[in-house]
């Protein structure tokens, strides 16, 4: 961009939100230029500068995003979204420059409305933070994911997050209520005031998961709950995932565990032994009941007779709560796989009859295909109908070219192979990490034709495509 | 810019890893994405790589950090922004390129004997209760021209304790400010020598400030630098007072609510001798974040070049005092006492620790 002209586009942006909250300095431009990508990680650590943004622009609430939008729309200078720069698909990366448009001013609590049950704030807000203030009046989010203190509330909902207590409480996009939303033109718009309703398709599912490309969520209504009176684990062995699969299928027939994790025998033998202690093998599998004591009592009863039908050691509640309180310890540098190292959670997920073949058919792909790659797995959100799978690639650095494109190379044909298994299997593309430019060419293959809706709503909204290019194949 | 092989080390750890940033008092405050140990971490990291100068706008970010520990605290793998932190600083020193705030300050000191290039109050010297006591009352660089109210309300309890103690009209420098902008250099060394010396004279020191009681406790000791005189934290003896029967409290119906200082809660690892002072004048309810896991709420160095944002760092911590309906927050330090100051707003009181127990004698 000419000088002249950048710096007209950067006086007006210093107009729409205060020239404080306008950065071109080396500093900004690169912490916004590197999420948890792999593959922006590998780059900096190749000592490579990642694309960068032309202006970091902090609006402090929808007023000064819209302001931001309508610049942007005129000069037709692309917009990245960023909330925490958490998230492991390339969403949040300026790969075409212009603005970064960071979330995190907009960090307001609203409201904690305790006759509804939610918490009103902006989509910057830090979730644990949002978790405190919920904690603070006695109430919880029930939102755990291992990211929980990283990554904003508009984060979680623009990729789809989980948590680890989905089952019993939900997905992010089971979570809120209302949002606040202003579209490419800079148009604010409110979504409907309740979750449920047969006014229409539902506008909230038609943001949460878009990763910033059809418009940018500034404020929402997150959910919070009672803290559950009395919260048990039991860990459990299984001899074999096909028991654990029917156990835990049938388990959720009755009722619904807050925490239902299942390990493959690899992530057993490694993180689960590592972390947790447990030494013996097979399938390790982790779950948590909360809520009303007496329910808590009688749904752990009918857990054991459940689980015991299939052959399931009973492993007490000692590892479970060790599990519960190491559950973020997982994911802290030292424990979590990090460069050298080429790593990827190819997270998918599909009903009760086709996942266990997923998962094997990924195993073999992967293993058969990159023998230098180690497959582990956990699966860790249940349904009624089904599950996800958690399963991760790893190949030692020894064996990851140090040339950053060749590198590349590797890393984007290991997941080509994997999601695609996946999906011929009958998986998706992704379960809670959302697609970002890592997936993008995947999701036409995922969805075909369907996918010309997608594409449709884009050109709608945002006819200059300025919204986060190259995102979600879109 | 060259980092040792532990920094470097501790950078690469941090440099992809989010998972402090709720804890960090000055990302919390300014909500901006470098303001966080990643950002600093994967900017120093790219500098070690030579992949971008050591330029003026990484320098400023690496003097946005407190150096509180919060984020030390929070990793439980043991990686450790705030030492690469300090070795940044000295790496700016040592390569001549110092901010100007930083070198404005560093030149008071070399013209005053403090950063802030004030002039010694001279009731602060008439606040000791001898001239020739085996005991010394430090006040430190904050409090003698900041809050010299504080520390002369402070004298004045240890009085009616009985104390006999010592006030210096030229008291030396600890050197926790020339560490905090400079780190370990010879010029940090030598203050904390000279400061040593002179305190050596004395069997007790009773530091009235935590940040002084911190680096004669902690550096002093790391350096080797010979201190002979046994160092207690204000807050630390002033429960003994108690305790001892020396300091007769009233317990009365006011309820504290404790501000810890990170320098006591986690370099020093205090945090009940002023739950146990406070609990003798009243009672205590706890806040968001205390103990270990205190949050910072004001640093004087940094409000000399980003008082705002040290402004809404207090302004923060005040918000967690109101969700508890606190009535009352009590300070351990000086720095935190004035920034709370200038940031209170209506219907909570604001103490430190001393005017509590006064209150209740």
């Amino acid at each position: 961009m000419k000088d002249f002209l950048f710096d007209m586009i950067a006086t007006e942006l210093e107009d729409a939100v205060g020239r404080e909250n306008c950065s071109t300095r080396t500093i900004d431009k690169l912490t916004h230029s590197v999420d948890y990508f792999w593959l922006s990680r590998m780059w900096a650590d190749r000592g490579l500068r990642m694309p960068e943004g032309d202006f970091i622009v902090a609006p402090k609430d929808a007023k000064e995003t819209s302001a931001v939008l309508k610049i942007a729309n005129y000069y037709k200078v692309p917009v990245t979204t960023w909330g925490g720069g958490g998230g492991t698909q390339g969403g949040a990366i300026p790969v075409c420059g212009g603005i970064v448009l960071d979330t995190k001013r907009m960090n307001k609590i609203y409201d904690i409305n305790e006759q509804g049950m939610y918490i009103e704030c902006g989509t910057g807000a830090i979730y644990k933070h949002i978790e405190w203030a919920a904690n603070e009046r006695g109430y919880a989010t029930m939102h755990y994911p291992s990211s929980l203190t990283c990554s904003t509330v508009g984060g979680f909902l623009a990729h789809r997050g989980i948590g680890v207590s989905s089952t019993k409480y939900g997905k992010i996009d089971d979570m809120v209520l209302q949002m606040e939303v202003v579209l490419p033109n800079g148009d604010i718009i409110e979504t409907s005031p309740a979750p449920k309703h047969a006014a229409g398709p539902d506008l909230n599912q038609i943001f949460i998961g878009s990763e910033g490309t059809l418009g940018i969520m500034t404020k929402a209504q997150m959910r919070i709950y009672d803290q559950p009176e009395s919260r048990q684990f039991r860990g459990f062995l299984f001899h074999n995932m096909t028991d654990a699969f029917n156990a835990g299928r049938e388990l959720l027939q009755k009722f619904k565990p807050s925490v239902m994790r299942l390990y493959d025998e690899a992530e057993t033998a490694s993180l689960i032994k590592k972390i947790v202690g447990v030494e013996k093998k097979g399938a390790f599998m982790n779950i948590a009941i909360e809520g009303v004591k007496e329910m808590a009592d009688l749904e752990m009863k009918i857990l054991l007779e459940t689980f015991g039908k299939y052959g399931a050691e009973d492993l007490g509640s000692e590892y479970g709560e060790k599990w519960w309180k190491e559950k973020i310890t997982f994911f802290y540098p030292g424990h979590m796989m990090d460069i050298p190292q080429c790593f990827g959670t190819m997270d998918t997920i599909a009903p009760y009859d086709k996942i266990e073949n997923i998962y094997w058919k990924m195993k073999e792909a992967i293993e058969t295909n990159f023998p230098q790659a180690k497959f582990i797995a956990h699966f860790s959100h249940w349904y009624e109908w089904g599950c996800m799978i958690y399963d991760r690639f790893i190949v030692d650095g020894k064996d990851v070219p140090q040339d950053p494109h060749e590198a590349l190379r590797l890393h984007q044909s290991i997941w080509n192979c994997g999601v695609r298994t996946a999906i011929a299997n009958g998986g998706v593309v992704n379960d809670h990490h959302g697609v970002g430019i890592k997936l993008g060419r995947l999701m036409k293959e995922q969805y075909g034709p369907a996918m010309q809706v997608f594409e449709g709503i884009k050109k709608q909204l945002d006819p200059n495509g300025i919204m986060n290019p190259y995102k979600l194949g879109l | 810019m060259r980092f040792s092989e532990k920094s470097k080390e501790h950078l690469d750890a941090c440099r992809f890893c989010w998972m402090c940033r709720h804890i960090c008092p000055i990302g919390n405050a300014t909500g901006l994405e470098r303001n966080t140990a990643r950002a600093r971490a994967l900017g120093l990291s790219m500098v070690a790589r030579d992949a971008v100068p050591y330029s003026d706008d990484i320098i400023n970010n690496v003097y946005e950090c407190a150096t509180c520990g919060a984020c030390v605290k929070e990793c439980v793998t043991g990686w450790d922004p705030v030492m690469f932190v300090k070795e940044a600083r000295l790496g700016a020193a040592l390569d001549g390129k110092l901010p100007d705030y930083i070198l404005k300050l560093i030149n008071n000191f070399n013209e005053k004997g403090n950063i802030y290039g004030k002039d010694n109050d001279p009731a602060i010297a008439a606040a000791g209760a001898s001239a020739q006591s085996d005991t010394l009352f430090f006040i430190g660089e904050d409090a003698r021209y900041n809050t010299p109210q504080n520390a002369i309300e402070a004298a004045e309890l240890l009085k009616k304790a009985g104390v006999d103690f010592t006030v210096l009209d030229n008291e030396p420098n600890s050197g926790y400010s020339m560490d905090f902008m400079i780190g370990a250099a010879a010029e940090t060394k030598s203050v904390m020598e000279e400061c040593a010396k002179v305190l050596s004279k004395y069997k007790t020191v009773i530091c009235y400030d935590a940040a002084d009681a911190k680096v004669m406790k902690r550096e002093y000791k790391e350096w080797g630098i010979g201190l002979n005189a046994e160092v207690k934290t204000f807050t630390e003896f002033v429960s003994g007072l108690i305790k001892d029967g020396k300091l007769k409290v009233k317990k009365s119906d006011m309820c504290f609510t404790p501000q810890d200082s990170f320098l006591l809660a986690r370099d020093l690892e205090e945090t009940e001798p002023m739950r146990d002072i406070l609990n003798a004048c009243g009672c205590v309810t706890e806040m968001l974040l205390n103990r270990k896991d205190t949050m910072l709420a004001g640093n004087l160095i940094m409000a000399e070049y980003m008082g705002d944002v040290m402004d809404a760092v207090a302004r923060d911590r005040w918000v967690n005092a109101k969700n508890v309906n606190a009535k009352t927050v009590v300070t351990q330090t000086p720095a935190e006492y004035a920034i709370l100051k200038r940031t209170k707003p209506e219907g909570i009181e604001l103490m430190t620790v001393e005017e509590a127990v006064l209150k209740c004698l």
